[in-house]
């Protein structure tokens, strides 16, 4: 070691003395070169930790001949990792993408993960991809396909998990606006198998229901790519009933869900889609009440109208006519009758007076008149000289009055 | 097997029918005021199987 050279000065032949700073920032600057830059990387994950914060520390490593034979160590900052689609797990195979920085501070390169991806996965796009092909072909996404959900169902099957939010999702919505049967078929719904079940989930429900959910959470690709497969498509397609599609978050769509006859952004839309609603319902109801009142009293109304126009087509002409005709006919009758009855009385009047005339010659009185008299005795008329005795007093009734008699002698004729 | 929500369907359309054959001049009065009767009673009985409807689970086997 050279202890008397300043340590500014290049010593003869020796590199210049840099700092570990102006070390470290030039090999930060060597690693700004493109190829180290945005790229992708392939490797296993090693020494996952997730770190409190959120950040997530590893080591992407190579393996060749059973031996480890390359490794870089990853960070994955929180904001970059609050968008994984996966819980990456140590052993994982995974895609990175990313670029090398150097952090100074443990004089260490690593590199800073932006978007972490499983491997593979790449060419189950391309499959979907590829199996979107021929299921198109097939016209099993056709629209003419479509079938129209029922009015009211009876009964709805739901292919979904037996736990979890889905199924406590559509329970609620169908439980609050139109509760009616619902018949769960349970299935896993991801996995290696989970197409195999979903598939035979769709089948067992057919007969028994008017309309299916089929429907799954939010997940990654990975998580939904079950839904994509063509043993789940045909299923939907096969269903005797219309299907109603409610899988992964509204921007996932599956080929299940090109396949449904209808599609959900999320189940308990698909809840409220195959159910009506009973609110609704008994809006419509009364609805159809006011509409029915009305139509009875236009009835009504035109019953009216209709008795007002023949009753006025009645009156003023032949009605009235009529009612004049008779009116005259019962006045002449009238007059007949009239006519009739005062000559009658006329006649019986004449009669009257003759028999009145003939009746007064035959009175009493008039005999008194012509100048007889008649003696009463005691109210009792004297027809003899038997009835009275000298000294009797008598009554004799003339014609304009009486008199009173005493008998001075009682003389019976000789020839009476 | 399927009666409750059929029923109803079945009725609201019976309901509708109803209430066409009222508004139609050919129907006599007479019948008009039989049919809004019959519609008054469709009404309730379609009150009574919303307010009656009941959520019922089932869960299929697996293995069926």
């Amino acid at each position: 070691m050279d202890w008397f050279n300043t340590p500014d000065e290049p010593a003869d032949g020796k590199a210049a003395l840099m700092s570990v700073s102006e070390l470290s920032a030039l090999i930060g600057g060597l690693l700004d070169d493109p190829r180290v830059q945005d790229i992708r990387v392939k490797g296993e994950v090693t020494n996952y930790k997730h770190h409190g914060r959120g950040h997530r520390y590893f080591s992407l490593s190579e393996k060749g001949g059973g031996a480890t034979a390359a490794v870089i160590k990853c960070v994955m900052w929180r904001s970059d990792a609050d968008r994984l689609a996966f819980s990456p797990a140590e052993g994982m195979e995974v895609v990175v993408s990313g670029s090398v920085t150097v952090y100074a501070p443990h004089g260490a390169y690593q590199l800073q993960v932006k978007k972490m991806e499983k491997a593979g996965l790449g060419e189950k796009y391309l499959l979907v991809e590829q199996w979107k092909k021929e299921l198109a072909a097939e016209g099993l996404f056709a629209a003419e396909r479509k079938r129209p959900l029922p009015c009211f169902p009876a009964r709805v099957g739901v292919v979904t998990s037996e736990t979890g939010a889905v199924i406590h999702d559509i329970r609620n919505v169908i439980g609050r606006r139109y509760p009616i049967e619902i018949i769960i078929s349970p299935t896993a719904v991801q996995g290696e198998e989970a197409h195999r079940e979903i598939a035979a989930a769709i089948r067992r429900l057919a007969g028994r229901v008017d309309v299916l959910i089929v429907a799954r959470g939010g997940g990654s690709f990975e998580d939904l790519f079950p839904f994509n497969h063509p043993d789940v498509v045909r299923a939907i397609t096969q269903s005797p009933v219309p299907v109603v599609s409610a899988i992964g978050h509204e921007v996932d769509i599956t080929l299940a869900d090109l396949a449904a006859d209808l599609r959900a952004p999320t189940p308990s839309a698909a809840a409220e889609l195959v159910v009506p609603d009973r609110a609704v319902l008994l809006l419509q109801l009364q609805e159809l009440q006011r509409q029915m009142n009305a139509s009875l009293l236009g009835r009504v109304a035109w019953a009216r109208d209709e008795v007002t126009g023949l009753r006025d087509r009645l009156r003023p002409q032949r009605f009235l006519r009529k009612l004049d005709e008779r009116k005259t006919a019962t006045a002449d009758l009238g007059d007949r009758l009239d006519r009739g009855l005062q000559s009658r009385l006329g006649r019986e009047r004449l009669i009257l007076k003759e028999l009145k005339t003939a009746l007064e010659s035959r009175s009493p009185l008039a005999v008194l008149a012509r100048g007889y008299c008649v003696a009463e005795k005691d109210g009792v008329v004297v027809r003899g000289t038997g009835m009275v005795a000298e000294g009797d007093r008598l009554k004799l009734r003339m014609h304009d009055g009486s008199s009173r008699v005493i008998v001075e002698r009682v003389d019976l004729d000789g020839n009476v | 097997m399927w009666t409750l929500t059929e029923t109803y369907e079945a009725k609201i359309e019976q309901l509708r029918k109803i209430i066409d054959k009222i508004e139609d001049g050919n129907t006599s009065l007479d019948e008009s005021i039989k049919l809004y009767e019959q519609g008054a009673a469709l009404i309730k009985q379609c009150e009574t199987l919303l307010a009656g409807a009941e959520i019922k689970i089932t869960t299929l086997s697996r293995d069926a």
